[in-house]
């Protein structure tokens, strides 16, 4: 008699057809499923060393291009060379799927095989002998404490590993990630300072120097390529921009000795047009003034290009807004707003539509909010200014003044100020924002309406002395208008009527600046005007560099920093 | 070991990322991306069907019929159904983090369908044990197709290992109560086969199991399944439960070596005297050490909080933008893009995130808790001498699979197949 454990048996079963078909089939699965799977390594391999390979070399290409645009031939290499990517990129995703499909299937009849011959090969149970149970079962629950015990042990050690490692509390340990409102007030992190206002937080700014015998000039350092954007100084350091046709950059200096610490490259990116931009001589190709928030400092170009730096000099992100539609070539210096990077991008005419508002997050570059606005291209610069415990981002444009939340972009009121061609920045003071029409009036209109506030929060309008250039300053008791041709008109704030008229005999393209009680007027020949300024024009010092200037100053303790001619300036008494 | 080797990338190769968006010049706009409509609600109640349908065919296939090979006829079937055809989602496993999050978070409602799939095989194990893991968990399913070469995991391994399922069930209440992650359908090992796409980890992790699982029957099910925990005590109570023999054992010992799973607990012997005495000693000290175990395991689990509650995105946001604004690390990565795109202020971050951690630093106090507690009533288990006069199916291991049935002669006896095969032989 023979029984379904006998090896005899075992054998003529395996001997038998369907103990055969199974073990084949399970080699025939598993024979196909590793050619299947190594077809999908290669491919697998070509989509993640391969293809991120060619795709650098396209970047790269890309890249070349910015600088050779004109070459057709790069150009029709680049689109091949997409093409050819693209087309590759998508064979094999169909072939990584068509191939996992095939995969499973080998799979299945592997599986299916192994099982069907394990099921055929089986042998009934033949128990042993039983031993000591007794002892058995003793030392299997004796094992199992001790087992257990060790892993209470791990457990502990593992949080323990884990409770040592550092933590930082993100509310009590972590410093802000934007500059405090007493640090960017004693600061000078962009065009005319904190505000955009125009008043320096310090009083002990010289009244005396010469350019010519070098007097009261604490340093003079070259500014490699051209620029009529003012300089910015944080602690340390000294920012300006300069460029020229392809080339933009970014300059910072050490404000005690002068030196060039650093200077950053603005590359563009694969869709700038550098090149390609035409301004004005008188504009430039870096107008805009940059803008810092103590961490990094961000530029603008006459091509829309924007370029972030750290404070080593390190390119943080670069970003290309397209080439503005600018008459005269673009000129709006950036803003901050806590960790917002302010841009006002006013192009073309108004039914164009061309213009914007944009907010970029500091520190990635990435656009936060990004408003139409309903005005013809400027030059003007937007300020953000505290009204009534809230701050506000306020523009002027042809031909609306208007009022932003700097946090989400939305418009809180709009008043017409009409002009064309607007260059003087709007400032906020007494409670009123000024705003100018080049030509043709100063409004005064209070910034705490909604919508559209020109038949209601227009304090008071003036047509006296209306600059074309430069913007105006006040104390927020009376307020200064500066025109080109030198002449300087006073209006009290509060009603709008002209106290008194200063001609000064010379043309300006820089913004008044205020300092206590004393005015700064800095003529295109590079002479600043001191006068004390109150119910009447007091001068108290004429003080002359040597060089023409086009740019404002900037203020810091005891210094005014001057950009004129190819030269930087540091005015004060050396510590 | 081939096999591992082709699902691991047959699941990654698959898992791709898209190509971007060409630079178009020509003032092309890209198509709006469009979102499938959600699969009509008939179909998730089809499903639920066929959930019941499942659970009561596999009963009675466990309790009445006895069949192994209808069982595991009707587990291909749920491994094609549920894992294969409907993606391995929505399951029971990961349905109770839904119902959690429902009952920790006002503004979260769980669709009724996912209430039933979490409930129905419950219900179903209070009656007849297990039976949702013998034939209906897709999980299960793949798990048990594999195992060719099962070895005996010993009581020594098995009874840490045991509470690694328990663990796992904790973290993930606790992460699905403070809307940090769904851990167990992230971390889901076979869900990447079933859909032919994956996180490379969990597929390495999936294929490890299924390789495992070879030699050590239904790895995920005995040792990590955190719906099994459940399973395992409603079992323990059920009203009918799958019997090795169909009437009485007799201790044969044909059965010991037929479970897989380890689940088949051969009879008792007495102690010695002496270790008696040492264990009812060793009892009445671990008895008094519970409550020292429970607050150890709440210390331990408070001062690992910081690391748990990196699974919430928040905080790992908040860490990752901290790690940026310090110049720990010097890129970025889509998330901190995003968040920095999104015009919310770093500060309010940090609060948000602070503020999750301690709901988390109070869940992981529970948590701890639950797992000094559990470990201190393991000892005390492993300290009592439990009384077993047949060969058994442990209630609360037993998978319901039904192996063991064929190697049992009173079952043989009863299909008549003993005397049939005593014919044969003559």
């Amino acid at each position: 008699m023979k029984t379904v454990n006998d090896d005899n048996s075992v054998d003529v079963r395996r001997a038998s057809w369907s103990y055969q078909a199974a073990l084949r089939s399970a080699v025939v699965g598993g024979v196909f499923s590793v050619i299947v799977l190594v077809l999908l390594v290669v491919n697998y391999l070509q989509i993640k060393v391969l293809d991120p390979l060619r795709a650098e070399r396209l970047e790269m290409m890309k890249v070349k291009f910015i600088g050779e645009s004109t070459s057709t031939e790069l150009l029709s290499e680049i689109r091949q060379l997409d093409l050819d990517i693209r087309r590759d990129r998508i064979r094999r995703q169909v072939f990584s799927r068509r191939g996992g499909y095939l995969l499973l299937g080998g799979l299945a009849v592997f599986v299916i095989g192994l099982k069907w011959t394990a099921t055929l090969r089986k042998r009934l149970p033949m128990p042993g002998a039983v031993g000591d149970k007794q002892a058995r079962q003793v030392r299997a629950a004796a094992m199992a404490r001790w087992s257990v015990t060790a892993g209470l042990g791990l457990f502990a050690v593992a949080a323990l590993i884990i409770a040592l490692a550092p933590q930082v509390d993100l509310v009590e340990d972590v410093a802000p990630s934007y500059p405090t409102e007493e640090e960017v007030n004693k600061n000078w992190a962009g065009f005319r300072g904190p505000g955009g206002a125009g008043i320096s937080a310090y009083t002990n700014i010289p009244v005396k120097w010469d350019g010519k015998t070098g007097e009261g000039i604490i340093w003079k350092t070259k500014v490699p390529l051209r620029g009529h954007n003012s300089p910015v100084v944080w602690e340390g350091r000294v920012f300006v921009s300069g460029a020229k046709k392809g080339k933009r950059r970014v300059y910072c200096f050490d404000v005690l000795t002068g030196g060039l610490l650093w200077t950053g490259d603005v590359t563009g990116t694969v869709t700038s047009s550098s090149g390609a931009v035409d301004v004005m001589e008188d504009t430039g190709y870096a107008a805009p003034t940059v803008a810092t928030d103590g961490r990094r400092v961000y530029a603008i170009f006459a091509n829309g290009d924007v370029g972030c730096f750290d404070f080593d000099g390190k390119s943080i992100w670069s970003k290309s807004l397209g080439v503005p539609d600018s008459t005269y070539g673009y000129a709006s210096s950036l803003a901050m707003y806590q960790n917002l990077l302010l841009i006002q991008y006013d192009q073309g005419m108004e039914e164009d539509a061309k213009s914007r508002m944009i907010a970029m997050d500091g520190f990635s570059g990435q656009v936060v909010w990004e408003v139409k606005r309903p005005v013809a291209g400027s030059w003007t610069s937007p300020v953000v200014a505290k009204v009534g415990g809230q701050y506000q981002l306020i523009t002027c444009s042809d031909p609306w003044v208007i009022g932003y939340n700097p946090t989400t972009g939305a418009q809180l009121w709009q008043a017409e100020c009409g002009g064309a061609d607007v260059a003087p920045s709007p400032i906020y003071a007494g409670g009123l924002v000024f705003a100018v029409s080049p030509y043709e009036h100063i409004v005064a209109v209070r910034p705490d309406g909604q919508g559209n506030v020109t038949d209601t929060h227009v304090a008071w309008s003036a047509e006296d002395g209306i600059p074309d250039i430069c913007s105006p300053v006040s104390n927020g008791r009376l307020v200064f208008l500066l025109h080109t041709a030198g002449t300087l008109t006073c209006y009290q704030c509060a009603d709008g009527r002209m106290l008194w008229e200063k001609d000064l005999d010379t043309s300006f393209n820089a913004s008044p600046s205020l300092v206590g009680n004393r005015i700064y007027l800095l003529s295109t020949k590079g002479v600043m005007f001191i006068a004390e300024v109150g119910a009447e024009y007091t001068e108290i010092a004429r003080c002359e560099l040597g060089e023409k200037t086009q740019a404002s100053p900037a203020f810091a303790d005891g210094r005014i920093y001057i950009r004129a001619g190819k030269n930087l300036y540091c005015i004060g008494k050396a510590d | 070991m081939s096999s591992t080797l082709i699902l691991i990338l047959c699941g990654t190769a698959l898992g791709v990322e898209r190509f971007p968006p060409p630079d178009f010049e020509s003032g092309y706009g890209l198509p709006q991306t469009t979102v499938p409509p959600a699969r009509e609600s008939v179909y998730e109640y089809a499903d639920v069907a066929v959930l019941l349908a499942a659970l009561s065919l596999s009963s009675y296939l466990v309790i009445r019929k006895r069949s192994r090979r209808a069982i595991f006829a009707l587990m291909l079937f749920s491994l094609f159904y549920f894992g294969f055809w409907r993606k391995g989602c929505v399951c029971p496993i990961g349905a109770g983090q839904n119902i959690v999050l429902s009952v920790f978070d006002n503004g979260y409602a769980v669709p009724f369908v996912v209430v039933l799939v979490f409930l129905l095989p419950l219900v179903f194990t209070l009656f007849f044990g297990r039976t949702f893991c013998a034939a209906v968990c897709p999980l299960g399913a793949i798990q048990d197709l594999v195992v060719l070469k099962p070895i005996t995991v010993p009581l020594w391994l098995e009874s840490p290992l045991r509470l690694l399922a328990y663990l796992y069930l904790g973290a993930a209440v606790l992460l699905a109560a403070t809307g940090s992650s769904f851990i167990i359908c992230r971390y889901d090992p076979f869900v990447s086969f079933f859909r032919l796409s994956g996180n490379l980890n969990v597929v390495i992790i999936g294929a490890c199991l299924l390789v495992t699982g070879v030699f050590v029957g239904r790895p995920y099910c005995r040792f990590l399944c955190p719906y099994g925990v459940i399973l395992r005590q409603l079992s323990r109570v059920s009203k009918w439960r799958v019997t090795i023999t169909p009437d009485d054992c007799i201790n044969c010992r044909l059965c010991e070596d037929s479970c897989p799973f380890g689940a088949i607990r051969e009879s008792t012997a007495d102690w010695p005297r002496r270790d008696y005495n040492k264990s009812k000693t060793r009892l009445a000290i671990l008895i008094i050490l519970l409550p020292v175990l429970t607050l150890s395991g709440a210390l331990a689990t408070r001062a690992a909080s910081g690391w748990l509650s990196r699974a919430h995105p928040t905080v790992r946001l908040a860490d990752r933008i901290y790690l940026e604004e310090s110049g720990k690390v010097a890129d970025t990565t889509d998330a901190s893009l995003a968040f920095r795109g999104s015009g919310r202020q770093i500060d309010e971050l940090y609060t948000d995130a602070s503020n999750i951690q301690s709901k988390i630093g109070l869940g992981s106090l529970i948590l701890g808790v639950f797992i000094g507690l559990l470990i201190g009533l393991k000892l005390i288990k492993h300290s009592i001498r439990w009384h077993r006069v047949d060969y058994e199916a442990e209630r609360a291991s037993c998978l319901a699979c039904g192996r063991c049935f064929d190697y049992c002669p009173r079952e043989q006896i009863r299909l008549k197949k003993m005397e049939e095969g005593a014919k044969d032989s003559e």
